[in-house]
């Protein structure tokens, strides 16, 4: 539905649905999403947390099955569906043409073994060359990811690295045998500040320089700003909103995306400016609201939004812009001209001439 | 690594003569059989008991007594006199050795294996009824004591007393070097019973240790490599999960090769166990003494073990 | 004199299971001529069993819990000593299986020659007896000299030869070196002169392993290591020895401390020069194992015999399936309740006579095993040692505080009366120490003595140890002036009253310093001069006479409250002909035991 790339999509996701039985009831962890990547493209999905959006990345390496969950839908990749995809052939992709990257390079590298020795692992695991070989090939991704002395580095174990060559060594992992699709899972959640532009550089040159596909999954939004060329923003295991990201920051038509904006603090803001964040908490993907997901969150919600669930539907004159919500678009548009110019989610509403109701 | 070797040495030295010290006091404080009355027989008689104590050199102060036998036994590796045997204490305890490392030994291997191999099955399938069974099997065994499971194997299975005749029974041990396939069998049973309940406890810790360490961040890691899922289980998932429990086998190991007196009792296996058990009913101190020192040793060098090997297990631990 | 040491581990007799059994099938009549015995049909005793019936040749095994004390000849004092040392050793005079009071000669050749004053022994050794390598040579008079003179040395510690021999003439100040007292005229000839008219006392204690020959030139280096080496290198003049090699070392061959022990036949043994038959060529002994495990094996197997105490429910088995393998034996000693005859409420005579009557002889027995393994007892010696008839037989003297082996309150309280307490109590201040002995029979044992003393209105204080520490901290030493010890016992040395008198009753024996067998502390004048003139009294009959007389007068005096005539079970496999020393509890004599 998104991104300009030509040609078929990378990768397409359509209609992921993935529960989980628990002793509580059935998480519906992922609700029915859609998405795709083209080929040298970053796509960047945006939430909170719960909000399902690591479920969606895990799932579409297979990295969910067996745990009782029930998978619906379809992931295409390169038009084989990963669904229903054999473990065997599953495992083949894995690592090899999908590779992921966590959040946590401490706790996601093992840490009783060599640096070196679990990207040769890695390699070994798809590649029929020898240990001699593939240990090169492992100092040259050390080397490619930005780690100063790779050769001398292979040997030494994760504790020893700092947390963002830690990170750079993860990716280099995951890069040893030139994935085609790169899944980043909060990548840079762990790290400083600092380390963490450093990082986002490094995959914005790997991208350029092999030309993969990315998918880059965060909470923050600073960093979909800086990487996705599309950003897709999810919510209690919905997208709510869909558009490329120059589109999404300056003309975002949901609520949620408006609140996820307003409370990202800035350095030019005044000083008294209150930060806004979202009141409420997010909803259990157990028993989820009634109608609009995110409607006793809502500040615009109007009485029958507790009743009616929204579908995902193109913003008129932005074939690309897709947004879930059952407000009027004029009257988002009014909201937001509102919002943009510092005023706060009442003030906003009425200026915008809606009576406050709450539902 | 070379200091902290040196130092969890010496610190072992140190223990090992606050041991000494202990079970010395222990034997002259508590009301136990008088060594020169014990060597001296029944009929006392007043001036021969005298002599005695003076050769024993009962009768010199506490301190000089404990330090001419710690010199003896750092220096010459002389660990006395046992009167009731008239044997020294060394070669009595070297000669019963192999015994106990035989027994011990095999049994570690056969309950490391077995307990692991059902631990990590279990753990694989966590409330299946393989594992629910596993599991209350283990409890079972755990709670047998292990004189009355040794009876019951004989009774069962003894070839001289058993029910079905098949393997060797009480008494028939024979040393590796004289007859190593009537060894082997003659082991057997008793191995299995020094294997049961541990077998049974290391398959729980087991367990539990791979389900905890199955559920971390770096195994989804592995499988999101493509690794085949038995290469995740073993060589990320155990080799992980198994660190906790090398140290517990090391310090179990050391503390039976002291102590596996009930096993080698029932089966009439001469070890150290069954040796210091004797000697601790005829009152023979000079021997309980030497047994306690040599059981002291092996925990101690267990827990230098251990703390090195620790340390070459879990890299992290190398730098703190 | 020496007492028997059954170490039944706590725990093993907690997983065995084993609390108190009754074996009490005293069913039929016996087949003994003794009914008093009460041996049940079927069961063998050292005095009906067959005495051969097996083939010669053959390994014997031998499967025992406990180990060997000591092997050295001059050290060894322990029934389960006595079996090997016996089979390899011989004394001046030993005893044939079923004889516990005729000693034949052994090493020596005849019968003993006493002067008429008593003072005298002389003593013919046999020509042609040999050691077993490495020594080989032929056995001297001054080998049997020696033998005698190193139980002097502190370094063998022999624990008996002061009681005995105390009257040879340098024997209380030797130390290890020649005695003036012991000479030997020839190569052939052994005479002891004796500073008092001790003779006959003297002579039947060579019946102990003492008297058997040691190797002067050969033992003299490893008597002087202290504590002496010579048991371990020992050599042997019996027809069987320990194995050893070239130089003679056993430790580690023909011993292992705790493990086993080989006895291979002497090459150097004639049995022309010997009354042992000798049938098997080699036994193999087995030491440790839990004693259910060991009995089962014995009974179930071939060719085995257990020759320690087995188990309680061990001979319960035997008893009701393997009959025809269990044998009893008589003169395996008592047990009686020690009571302090010096100091404390029982110095009073009919507080002790009441003791006697309340306590219940019959309950006391049944925690041990009920009238399969004991008689109740009456009276001081017992059978088969003579004097045992003329000191009452198995009815014993007739007081009222006698006739009652379930004890009986009426009379006890009588006694009470008599002895100042109107109320038939005893209503003194005293708190009564008793102390006993852990692991089973001997805590229910206590229990019950305790609970007599309690009726009798004592308020007590029970205490139990360790058996070794009971007798060596506690039981007659003086200091600690224990009220009661329930759990004491004796077995005699040799046949004859003295060795089952006199060291526990005798007051003039009892040392301050240190622990004494006399465990109530038993110190009348009367009894003890008497004892003095019985110990020198000559003749066999008169001897009897002299110590059944000294038995009636303990009996008078209630100097203890006794309960069991010990009998002593031993087991074998089928196929084993099995002949037990009555001499030694019943245990199985290697030198007549055949296979069949």
């Amino acid at each position: 539905m998104n991104g300009e790339g030509g040609g078929p999509p990378l990768l397409r996701v359509e209609d992921l649905r993935v529960e989980f039985p628990t002793e509580d009831g059935i998480v519906h962890a992922v609700d029915g999403i859609t998405y795709q990547v083209h080929r040298g493209r970053t796509l960047g999905i945006v939430g909170e947390s719960g909000s399902g959006k690591s479920v969606a990345a895990l799932t579409t390496l297979g990295l969910t099955r067996g745990q009782g969950a029930s998978i619906g839908g379809r992931i295409l990749f390169e038009g084989r569906d990963l669904v229903t995809l054999a473990d065997r052939e599953l495992r083949a992709i894995r690592g090899n043409e999908i590779a992921i990257v966590f959040q946590d390079p401490l706790s996601s590298l093992h840490p009783f073994y060599r640096v070196g020795a679990q990207l040769i692992e890695a390699i070994r695991a798809h590649r029929d060359v020898s240990s001699a070989q593939a240990r090169e090939r492992a100092v040259e991704l050390l080397g490619l990811v930005g780690i100063p002395d790779p050769r001398r580095r292979a040997d030494e174990f994760p504790h020893e690295f700092s947390g963002g060559m830690r990170q750079r060594a993860m990716i280099a992992m995951a890069l040893v045998n030139d994935p085609k699709l790169l899944l980043a899972d909060e990548p840079t959640t762990a790290l400083d500040v600092t380390v963490q532009a450093q990082i986002l550089a490094l995959l914005e040159r790997l991208q350029r320089e092999l030309g993969m596909a990315i998918v880059i999954i965060t909470h923050d939004l600073g960093v979909a700003a800086e990487m996705a060329d599309d950003v897709a923003v999810m919510y209690a295991g919905r997208i709510v909103e869909t558009a490329p990201a120059d589109l999404l920051f300056s003309r975002p038509e949901h609520p949620y995306t408006w609140g996820l904006l307003n409370s990202i603090p800035t350095l030019a803001g005044p000083r008294e400016e209150r930060l806004v964040p979202i009141p409420g908490a997010p909803p259990s993907l157990i028993r989820r609201p009634s109608g609009c997901h995110f409607h006793p969150r809502c500040p615009y919600a109007q009485p029958d939004h507790a009743r009616i669930d929204p579908r995902l539907q193109a913003v008129p004159g932005t074939p690309n812009h897709h947004v879930a919500c059952l407000l009027e678009p004029r009257m988002r548009q009014r909201l937001w001209e509102q919002l943009s110019s510092g005023r706060s989610p009442d003030e906003a509403l009425a200026a915008a001439g809606v009576s406050e109701v709450r539902g | 690594m070379i200091r902290y070797i040196i130092r969890r040495l010496l610190w072992g030295v140190v223990l090992l003569i606050a041991v000494t010290a202990i079970v010395f006091l222990l034997f002259r404080v508590l009301p136990t059989a008088d060594p020169a009355k014990l060597r001296a027989g029944r009929l006392q008689n007043p001036k021969i008991i005298a002599e005695i104590r003076a050769d024993l050199g009962l009768n010199k102060s506490l301190l000089s007594q404990f330090w001419i036998y710690l010199k003896g036994v750092f220096f010459h590796f002389n660990l006395g006199y046992s009167y009731y045997s008239s044997a020294s204490v060394r070669g009595l305890i070297f000669e019963r050795l192999p015994a106990t490392v035989s027994l011990v030994l095999g049994g570690a291997v056969l309950w490391i294996t077995g307990g692991m191999a059902v631990g990590i099955l279990s753990a694989l399938r966590p409330r299946s009824r393989g594992d629910r069974a596993s599991m209350g099997g283990a409890l079972l065994l755990v709670s047998a004591p292990e004189y009355w499971l040794g009876l019951i194997v004989l009774y069962l299975f003894a070839s001289d007393i058993g029910q079905v005749r098949i393997f060797p029974g009480a008494g028939s041990y024979t040393p590796l070097t004289s007859d190593p396939v009537k060894w082997f069998t003659s082991l057997l049973l008793p191995w299995f019973v020094v294997a049961a309940a541990n077998a049974a406890i290391y398959a729980r810790l087991m367990r539990s240790s791979l389900i905890e360490t199955m559920g971390q961040d770096y195994i989804r890691t592995a499988r999101a490599k493509g690794l085949p899922e038995r290469q995740v289980v073993l060589r990320h998932g155990v080799r992980a999960a198994i660190n906790p429990i090398m140290t517990i086998l090391a310090l179990d190991i050391g503390v039976l090769l002291g102590s596996a007196v009930l096993v080698e009792t029932v089966f009439n296996i001469p070890g150290i166990g069954r040796l210091n058990y004797d000697a601790i009913t005829h009152s023979d101190f000079p021997i309980v003494q030497g047994t306690v020192l040599v059981a002291a040793l092996f925990i101690i060098v267990a827990n230098i073990l251990v703390d090195i090997a620790y340390a070459y297990l879990d890299p992290r631990v190398r730098y703190s | 004199m020496r007492w028997i040491r059954t170490i039944v581990p706590a725990l093993l007799a907690l997983a065995a299971g084993a609390a108190a059994l009754v074996l009490g099938a005293c069913g039929s009549s016996s087949t003994s001529a003794d009914a008093g015995l009460n041996t049940p049909q079927g069961v063998l005793t050292p005095a009906n069993e067959p005495q051969g019936g097996g083939h010669k040749g053959g390994t014997l095994t031998v499967l025992n819990h406990q180990d060997f004390e000591h092997i050295d000849p001059g050290t060894s004092y322990f029934s389960n000593d006595y079996e090997a040392m016996y089979a390899t050793q011989r004394p001046l005079y030993s005893y044939t299986p079923n004889d516990v009071s005729t000693p034949s000669p052994d090493i020596a050749e005849s019968s003993p020659q006493i002067s008429s004053d008593g003072k005298n022994v002389t003593i013919h050794i046999r020509h042609g007896v040999h050691f077993s390598p490495p020594v080989n040579r032929e056995v001297t008079s001054a080998d049997v000299a020696y033998a005698l003179e190193r139980a002097a040395n502190p370094n063998v510690a022999n624990p008996y030869y002061l009681g005995y021999l105390s009257a040879v003439e340098g024997i209380p100040t030797a130390s290890g070196g020649p005695v003036a007292g012991i000479k030997t005229p020839n190569k052939y000839t052994i005479e002891l002169h004796l500073t008092e008219p001790k003779a006959q006392l003297v002579a039947a204690s060579l019946v102990l392993p003492y008297s058997a020959p040691v190797p002067v030139e050969y033992a003299k280096r490893f008597d002087a290591s202290k504590p002496s080496e010579y048991g371990n290198y020992q050599v042997a003049t019996g027809p069987y020895m320990f194995k050893n090699n070239s130089e003679g070392k056993v430790l580690g061959i023909g011993y292992q401390p705790g493990k086993s022990a080989v006895l291979v036949r002497n090459p150097n043994w004639k049995a022309s020069t010997d009354f042992r038959p000798a049938y098997l060529d080699q036994i193999n002994i087995q030491i440790g194992g839990d004693t259910n495990v060991i009995g089962r094996q014995v009974l179930e197997g071939s060719h085995m015999v257990q020759n320690d105490p087995p188990a309680q429910s061990i001979v319960k088995l035997a008893y009701e399936k393997y009959r025809s393998q269990l044998e009893i034996s008589p003169n395996a000693g008592d047990h009686y309740v020690a009571i302090n005859n010096s100091k404390g409420p029982f110095t009073n005579v009919n507080l002790r006579k009441a003791y006697w009557a309340a306590l219940d002889r019959e309950a006391m027995n049944k925690a041990r095993g009920g009238s399969l393994v004991t008689v109740p007892m009456t009276h001081f010696i017992w059978p088969e040692i003579p004097g045992f008839q003329a000191a009452g037989g198995y009815a014993g003297p007739k007081y009222d505080y006698n006739e009652h082996p379930q004890g009986n309150m009426a009379v006890a309280e009588k006694y009470v009366k008599l002895a100042g307490y109107p109320s038939g109590k005893y209503t003194g201040g005293k708190t009564l120490t008793v102390v006993g002995a852990t692991g089973n029979p001997e805590a229910e044992d206590a229990q019950i003595a305790n609970q007599a003393l309690n009726k009798l209105g004592f308020k007590t204080k029970l205490t139990l140890v360790d058996k070794s520490v009971m007798y060596s901290k506690y039981c007659g030493v003086v200091s600690e002036a224990i009220d009661v010890c329930p759990n004491v016992g004796w077995v005699a040395d040799f046949g004859d009253g003295q060795a089952v008198l006199n060291v526990p009753f005798n007051g003039k024996l009892i040392v301050t310093n240190g622990s004494n067998s006399n465990w109530g502390l038993v110190n009348h004048q009367k009894i003890n001069e008497a004892m003095t003139a019985a110990e020198k009294v000559q003749g066999k009959e008169a001897r009897a006479k002299a110590w059944a007389d000294i038995d009636r007068e303990l009996v008078a005096e209630a100097v203890a409250a006794p309960y069991d005539w010990d009998k002593q079970p031993q087991i074998r496999s089928q196929d084993v002909a099995g002949v037990g020393d009555l001499w030694n509890v019943g245990s199985w004599d290697y030198n007549y035991t055949s296979l069949k």
